[in-house]
């Protein structure tokens, strides 16, 4: 059951993420990407004002947690934004996309050797198969020759 | 002496990805060790503290090449344009809140994030249903192995 939920959770991320693939790209289609992200951030804020008044957060932090989610947003950010520049430095998108893709990766490695998370065979085996799913699904399909 | 100009060792765009690497796989770590004691909605909070100088600089940005006149968008799409983006930053921030949540509830950073990286199968699957993109083969390998994923990091 303990499975379950954070596997329900997981995959809620997975759905709204795989969302905002293509809202993402509707937004710039029609704007730059720079305005595209501005307006990404004023909904982070707007959700963060959203969650003052609804929510009722826990204030009393310790100092390393606090700058652990600090970090977080941070991070996420700079990614987003290294990966434009990733991008717009001649990388073809196929191939600097599939390169990204390998973040998890980084993680399974940080977590198993900083945390002391243990994997079974099977999960192992499976965040393999993810990250190569992941790298696959990334790839554009060549253009249909008329 | 005069040195003959040499190409970088790291192409510029293979330096950035690499650094994205970092950052992101970097993201999943400091989420999971901040797990232990923040809240999903104390992180979406703290979360956006840490994005708010890169929402600064995207200002900035914005501002000068509004002032140069050199935006490239599409005249009287804005408004169309600035709602997607917001309502992607709206899911994303929703998506953030629930991948922090799957580690709170005892998911480990090291499971949860290979699953949550899989969010690339729905958006082919959108594309191909409203947007009707095409799917390569490779991308319908990855569609299938994206389950099998699922499965084997459940078991």
């Amino acid at each position: 059951m303990g499975t379950m939920v954070w596997l329900g959770f997981a995959v809620v991320a997975l759905v709204l993420w795989g969302v905002t693939g293509v809202t993402q790209k509707l937004s710039t289609n029609l704007i730059s990407s720079e305005r595209s992200f501005l307006w990404f951030c004023y909904a982070m804020v707007a959700l963060s004002a959203a969650v003052m008044v609804v929510a009722r957060p826990h204030w009393g932090l310790g100092i390393p947690a606090v700058v652990c989610s600090i970090a977080g947003g941070a991070l996420n950010g700079l990614g987003a934004w290294t990966s434009f520049r990733a991008l717009e430095s001649g990388g073809k998108a196929s191939i600097v996309i599939s390169l990204i893709s390998l973040f998890p990766l980084l993680t399974v490695i940080l977590a198993v050797a900083l945390l002391h998370e243990r994997l079974t065979w099977m999960q192992a085996a499976g965040a393999v198969v993810a990250i190569l799913a992941a790298i696959l699904l990334s790839l554009e399909p060549a253009p249909v020759q008329a | 002496m005069k040195q003959e100009a040499r190409p970088p060792r790291v192409p510029l765009w293979l330096f950035w990805s690499l650094v994205t690497i970092v950052m992101w796989g970097t993201w999943g770590l400091v989420s999971k060790i901040a797990s232990d004691e923040v809240d999903a909605y104390m992180n979406q909070l703290l979360f956006t503290v840490g994005i708010a100088p890169l929402l600064v600089f995207a200002g900035w940005k914005v501002s000068r090449a509004g002032k140069k006149g050199a935006t490239g968008e599409k005249p009287g799409m804005r408004s169309r344009g600035v709602f997607w983006a917001f309502l992607t930053g709206i899911l994303g921030g929703v998506g953030n809140m629930a991948y922090f949540e799957a580690m709170v509830k005892g998911g480990k950073a090291s499971v949860v994030t290979p699953v949550t990286a899989l969010f690339p199968m729905v958006t082919v699957l959108l594309a191909l249903l409203f947007l009707k993109e095409r799917l390569g083969r490779l991308q319908w390998i990855g569609l299938g192995l994206a389950f099998v994923a699922i499965y084997l990091l459940n078991a």
